[in-house]
């Protein structure tokens, strides 16, 4: 039987690129914990997003609260072919934090995400919280990190970790 | 009468060094009212509550929390909130409970509310119990939008010994689950 | 099987301390994870503390947060180059209440600029309080391993029954 806290699964990227996959996730946990580094190998300032067992219906829905250094603000984007998890630091030096808290991801019911964003930049950047949703009873069984263009650079890494309830 | 279940203890699971570990779980059948952590051990440094929740009833209302069975107006709680176009800022002095999240309500369908509490120092007699909360609830317009973050404090330096969730009387939906965790200090 | 989640390293004040060190930081992990539970001895109900990293107390910090400020009602957002983070209450808050914060360090041997997020809220019995309420992201300018943490704060000291506790999250 596994742990209460174990990863699953670790992916680097070894060349810059436009996704990175997690696949094969078994079922065995309760919850999934992702936490993810990266930067914008095109200092673009492209989005961090996430798509789950490859679906890229608009099957996805999410509410975030953000403060951009300037002022707080709320935002609610519905139908979404993925879920948001902030913009890269337009900086290929300055790298993002991301983490993703799936809750009872192989479950029956719809997958209800808490997601937390990093991404100071010296001067710019947001500090975002976000609850995402994706509307399948399906289990989850793989994570796509995307970007609305541009590519992840090398070094890249995102940790799968599983959470068993008692 | 209320309908209360106790959370299962932990068992079976492999023996480790890991500093983080199950205590005790409920799954909703969707006719419980309350829910209690008790005889929480006290072997642990911080606890941390992962909830995924739903109401029974078309109101969706907060999910509190109460510790040792406290109900008197020993609580303080204060509120970030982003419901998709406006941020707001909310706090309540002697409360009776404290706020760990909202979730969406009865007729929702598959839509549920996630929170991530942490309680430091849980069983630490020198302090008062501080609760800081992690919620957020998205049902693509079907109901209830909101992303939230939460703190709050019970003025009493006992150790936590129970833990209640505190529904407002309404019972919560099949698929609720409530996952107590112990993370060690040593 | 490698332990995921371990305890590095813990600090509990018996005395009012102006900084606690977390020194010698096995490069063994792969992120970083601290819980605070901390007071302060100022005249004010929350305060901020300061992380700094191997030593280093040159400008190489930046912030983005969003916070709570209960007099204003309001939310609100600010962008500094410090490392201040706030969860910590002051001597005016409610006594025996300490603020409960934790931040994640991710990455902190790789060599690259150390991002970071923390969550923090002070705490005390009345509505309405400044600086409440703290989600933050910062940034270290420096693409060295970590080997230590310093957690310092402007007033003065961390009181008695602060605690801090260091965890390692394994990857391997």
């Amino acid at each position: 039987m596994p742990a209460t806290y174990e990863k699953i699964a670790t992916t680097t990227l070894g060349s810059a690129a436009t996704t990175l996959d997690l696949t094969s996730i078994p079922a065995t946990f309760t919850d999934l914990r992702l936490v993810v580094v990266g930067a914008d190998n095109d200092s673009a300032g492209y989005n961090i997003r996430f798509q789950y067992n490859n679906d890229t219906g608009n099957n996805y829905s999410f509410t975030d609260l953000r403060g951009d250094g300037s002022s707080a603000s709320s935002l609610r984007v519905n139908n979404d072919n993925y879920i948001f998890a902030g913009s890269m630091p337009a900086d290929i030096n300055v790298p993002f934090l991301a983490t993703l808290d799936i809750f009872s991801y192989a479950g029956s019911t719809f997958k209800t995400a808490l997601v937390e964003s990093s991404t100071d930049k010296n001067g710019s950047g947001s500090t975002r919280r976000l609850v995402g949703l994706w509307r399948s009873t399906s289990a989850i069984t793989s994570i796509k990190l995307i970007s609305n263009g541009g590519t992840y650079k090398a070094g890249t890494i995102a940790t799968l970790y599983g959470i068993l309830k008692a | 009468m209320l309908n209360t279940i106790l959370g299962t203890l932990s068992s079976g699971v492999a023996a480790s060094t890991s500093s983080y570990e199950s205590i005790a779980t409920f799954n909703a059948t969707g006719s419980e009212t309350t829910f209690t952590f008790s005889s929480i051990p006290s072997t642990y440094q911080h606890l941390q509550l992962r909830a995924l929740f739903q109401r029974t009833t078309s109101t969706q209302l907060d999910v509190g929390i109460r510790l040792n069975s406290d109900t008197g107006s020993n609580y303080s709680q204060h509120s970030l909130s982003g419901d998709g176009s406006a941020v707001a800022a909310a706090g309540a002095a002697n409360n009776s409970y404290v706020a760990i999240g909202v979730g969406p309500g009865g007729g929702t369908g598959n839509y549920f509310g996630a929170s991530i509490v942490d309680i430091h120092d849980y069983a630490v007699t020198t302090k008062n119990k501080t609760i800081r909360s992690f919620n957020g609830a998205d049902t693509n317009n079907a109901g209830i939008s909101a992303i939230r973050l939460l703190s709050g404090a019970w003025y009493n330096t006992s150790a936590v010994n129970a833990i209640t969730i505190y529904t407002f009387g309404d019972a919560m939906n099949t698929g609720t689950t409530f996952a107590l965790y112990g993370i060690k200090g040593a | 099987m490698a332990t995921t989640y371990t305890l590095i390293s813990s600090n509990v004040l018996s005395s009012t301390t102006a900084t606690v060190t977390f020194s010698s930081i096995p490069a063994t992990y792969t992120d970083l994870v601290l819980r605070i539970s901390s007071r302060i001895s100022v005249g004010a109900i929350d305060w901020p503390l300061n992380l700094r990293f191997n030593g280093d107390t040159a400008t190489n910090y930046s912030n983005v947060n969003i916070y709570w400020s209960g007099p204003s009602s309001g939310i609100f957002s600010n962008q500094t180059s410090a490392n201040k983070i706030f969860g910590s209450t002051g001597n005016t808050a409610t006594a025996n209440t300490f603020g409960s914060i934790e931040i994640y360090i991710p990455s902190y041997t790789a060599s690259q600029n150390k991002p970071l997020g923390s969550f923090g809220v002070p705490e005390t019995n009345a509505a309405s309080f400044d600086d409440g309420i703290q989600a933050y992201a910062g940034l270290w300018r420096n693409t060295n391993a970590i080997t230590s943490i310093a957690i310092s704060q402007d007033g003065s000291g961390f009181v008695s029954g602060s605690s801090f506790y260091l965890y390692g999250i394994s990857n391997a």
